[in-house]
């Protein structure tokens, strides 16, 4: 299966006090989807990925395949597999389509 | 304390840094010509530069003064991107000549701004003061697109070209720009001094804006960018940010030739040392940062319903004017 990579010409940086709270919260049971952990830059307009979204985009280094980004995070995110496989495909098809990730 | 901003910022996006107030020109809207500060040995900026990688500043925008003034722009410039640092500067492209460009390529910068007022040479020249500027810089251009560096164009918008801006649009097109950055007029420094003579009304601020607005919804050949947040309440603005108001001292912060920090290069309010302070202690605890960052409403923006968005426009020149962040813009037409 061929690896994920980043565009290079966006550039990023992971807010880590930002991501501390948000995992801080997620473990007292809260809903965290809608918090941005992981700012990007592309071309000049800004945006967030939230903390599982920002998992992703860390992971896809080139090294990964999809299946690798889902094996390392049915260890980080309590979720039945399935359920994760779906969500990682939809969220990585949204990224390939916007020309954020490609296949390295 | 946590705001806003720190909530969800660990450190400003982009520092603004002034490695020297030295130029080889004298403009008449200079915010900084008329400024003198000792400047830091070489060593010490790469270690500003080690400071801005840790702390994840993402993006460095060297400005002055002229950049090249200095001796050691290349070598800071090759340590910063060796770093990971995305560079850039502005520069009145007096010194740009071919040599010059294909060195600034080989420095990585990603992309190499031009000033350019006036899309006529002798006006140009006339507001640079500098004969024979208009040309250097159009052939800075020529350069460093030859060398492959990305170019964009700066123009402050004034009394001297604000019924003119379609022509510094065709200039940029001419030249084959990558993005034109239509810069609001700040009363600083000598734009203080000459305000009279170059600054716009507010209403003609608007008149100029709903007009620009509309030419970038029409353009698909260029990128225009404004950096005013008084426009953000006019049809056609559309851009989305994660701030609102002005950007200074939340996405971004200035640095001076000796390593001080101001919020912005207009706001000459020095928040702490780069080299001597805490950068986190600044940046979450100056009461500066955080009277710019928490905004209140007064006067004209009280009653006011776009001030949710543009959070009293720009605080510089509510600054610069009034001497208080929370004043409406002076250049506000509502």
């Amino acid at each position: 299966m061929k690896n994920l990579s980043r565009n290079p010409d966006i550039v990023w940086r992971v807010e880590k006090r930002r991501e501390a709270e948000i995992i801080k919260a997620l473990d007292a049971g809260e809903d965290v989807s809608d918090k941005g952990s992981v700012i990007l830059i592309v071309s000049g307009m800004m945006h967030q990925l939230n903390l599982v979204g920002g998992r992703i985009w860390t992971l896809c280094d080139g090294q990964r395949s999809l299946d690798d980004l889902v094996e390392a995070l049915s260890g980080e995110f309590e979720v039945e597999r399935g359920e994760l496989t779906g969500d990682v495909e939809a969220f990585v098809d949204d990224l390939l389509k916007r020309g954020w990730l490609k296949y390295a | 304390m946590p705001d806003a901003v720190t909530e969800l910022f660990s450190a400003p996006l982009t520092f603004n840094w002034t490695l020297s107030f030295r130029c080889n020109f004298s403009c008449s809207h200079c915010y900084s010509r008329d400024e003198s500060v000792d400047e830091l040995a070489t060593a010490d900026i790469l270690r500003i530069v080690d400071i801005l990688v840790e702390k994840q500043v993402l993006f460095i925008n060297f400005g002055g003064g002229e950049p090249l003034i200095r001796d050691d722009l290349f070598e800071i410039a090759d340590y910063a991107v060796g770093k990971g640092l995305n560079v850039s500067m502005n520069s009145n492209g007096w010194l740009i000549d071919a040599a010059v460009a294909k060195r600034l390529r080989a420095s990585g910068f990603h992309s190499v701004g031009i000033s350019i007022d006036s899309a006529e040479p002798a006006r140009h020249d006339d507001f640079r003061n500098r004969p024979g500027s208009f040309d250097r810089a159009v052939a800075a251009l020529e350069h460093l697109r030859k060398a492959g560096v990305r170019t964009t164009m700066s123009s402050v918008i004034s009394r001297i070209n604000y019924c003119n801006f379609r022509d510094l649009l065709d200039l940029a097109r001419d030249r084959r720009v990558a993005q034109v950055y239509l810069h609001n007029f700040k009363c600083s420094g000598r734009g203080f001094k000459n305000r009279q003579d170059l600054d716009l009304s507010a209403e003609e601020w608007k008149a100029f804006y709903l007009e620009a607005l509309q030419v970038k919804q029409q353009t698909g050949d260029l990128l225009i960018s404004f950096d005013d947040p008084v426009i953000s309440s006019l049809p056609g603005y559309d851009e989305k940010s994660l701030v609102n108001g002005s950007s200074c001292g939340k996405l971004s912060l200035h640095m001076r030739p000796n390593g001080d920090i101001t919020p912005c290069g207009f706001i000459p309010l020095v928040i702490g040392n780069i080299l001597r302070d805490d950068f986190e202690t600044l940046w979450y605890d100056s009461p500066i940062l955080q009277k710019m960052r928490n905004k209140e409403a007064s006067g004209k923006c009280v009653e006011c319903g776009a001030f949710e968005k543009c959070l009293g426009g720009c605080t510089a020149r509510a600054f610069a004017v009034y001497g208080d962040f929370n004043q409406p813009d002076p250049h506000c037409w509502k």
